[in-house]
């Protein structure tokens, strides 16, 4: 059994692809350098994409401006069931933070489920570099039980060796 | 969770009882009342008659009967059937946190018996958004109403503001006063790398809120995005 973590790689960001992001509304609060997206948020790059209920966007006060875009994002929080998917994997989480440095995606929520084709990793934490694509799934800790909780992991035999 | 908008139930508050006076000095309140309106229909025409004596005497070139806040000064006016024609006209006027702003027309005609509404055509307005952010912006046709300040720009508008957006719009409804804008037609904002498209859009606080609405589409293009990650140090 793993140490409570289990390691994927798939879901990666391109740095060569336009992003799109659809949605039924979006606020720029200039004052407070955030732009939250609401209502069916679709975020698109390439074969990656996400979906959530709600998207808020921060940027960095260096002076540009949230309206235009001209400051630079710092970070993503993303609420309301969060579904990301990439060409080989798809993660679902109850929300998520996206940091534009580290380019770190973790998705958190009671159940967040890691798939890719029939291997399913299932725990309370998940977190993705998106810069190599690779996937980190943590355990539930079930109330004061020690140590990492368990991660639920199901391989199908024979897939292992597809990627 | 959706945010849904909340609704204020305004209460009527109807305010009745008024005691019977005896018959004389009914007799004595109608009669005042007859006379009180015959004033009021005296004056309801000559107050009427001598705004435009007076707005006429203003006419000649330059200085016209405007609010203090709003003054409009013009190349030259002609006066033909009860509406006033201007050239060029330039407007200057006041938000209401004391931020100048001014337009330009290149012609405009105001109705005489309506002091407050001016039509105007190829306008050229600059708005501030805030201290070191102005908007310019540049429509074919509107209505500019100075008591109220606002402008309601009926076809296609194109805003620039100082930090880069170029925003067009099919038309737009500005309260100057407020520093707010409001439009319920397709809306493209365009800023070096990113594009935002909507189906509605408001501007609230000088320019501070944006809030895009049906049909949001953003597009963030490559280089804007390598920018942000090159600036955060990653590349």
């Amino acid at each position: 059994q793993t140490d409570g973590a289990s390691r994927m790689s798939g879901l990666k960001l391109s740095g060569n692809l336009p992003i799109q992001i659809e949605s039924d509304k979006l606020e720029v609060r200039q004052n407070d350098n955030i732009a939250i997206f609401t209502g069916n948020v679709n975020v698109v790059q390439g074969k990656t994409a996400m979906k959530a209920g709600k998207m808020t966007v921060h940027y960095a006060n260096d002076g540009g401006s949230a309206a235009t875009g001209s400051s630079n994002i710092e970070r993503i929080e993303i609420d309301d069931k969060v579904f990301v998917k990439s060409e080989t994997q798809t993660a679902t989480g109850d929300r998520g933070t996206f940091d534009m440095k580290s380019e770190v995606l973790v998705l958190s929520g009671n159940e967040v489920v890691l798939s890719e084709g029939p291997n399913v990793l299932v725990g309370c934490k998940l977190t993705v570099q998106m810069g190599t694509g690779l996937a980190e799934v943590e355990g539930c800790k079930k109330g004061n039980q020690p140590g990492p909780g368990r991660v639920m992991m199901s391989l199908t035999p024979g897939s292992q060796n597809s990627n | 969770m959706t945010v849904r908008p909340i609704e204020v139930a305004g209460g009527a508050v109807a305010s009745s009882g008024t005691g019977i006076a005896p018959a004389s000095s009914r007799e004595a309140a109608f009669d005042k009342a007859r006379r009180h309106s015959h004033l009021v229909r005296v004056l309801k025409f000559a107050l009427p008659v001598a705004a435009i004596a007076i707005a006429a005497a203003f006419l000649g070139k330059s200085y016209m009967a405007a609010p203090s806040a709003i003054e409009i000064k013009s190349d030259d006016t002609a006066f033909s059937d009860g509406k006033l024609v201007m050239a060029n006209p330039k407007l200057d006027g006041y938000t209401k946190d004391n931020q100048p702003y001014s337009m330009t027309a290149r012609r405009a005609v105001q109705d005489a018996s309506n002091q407050g509404v001016v039509e105007l055509e190829g306008i050229d307005a600059s708005l501030p958004l805030d201290k070191d952010n102005m908007a310019k912006v540049e429509a074919q046709r509107g209505v500019f109403d100075r008591d109220k300040n606002t402008l309601n720009l009926s076809q296609a508008i194109t805003l620039t503001t100082t930090d880069g957006i170029v925003a067009l719009f099919q038309s737009a409804f500005l309260n100057m006063g407020e520093g707010e804008m409001t439009t319920s037609e397709p809306v493209q904002i365009k800023l070096d790398g990113s594009t935002i498209n909507s189906d509605s859009m408001n501007v609230l606080q000088n320019g501070k809120v944006f809030v895009f609405e049906n049909k949001v589409r953003v597009t963030i293009e490559p280089q804007r995005y390598q920018t942000m990650r090159q600036d955060n140090g990653d590349l």
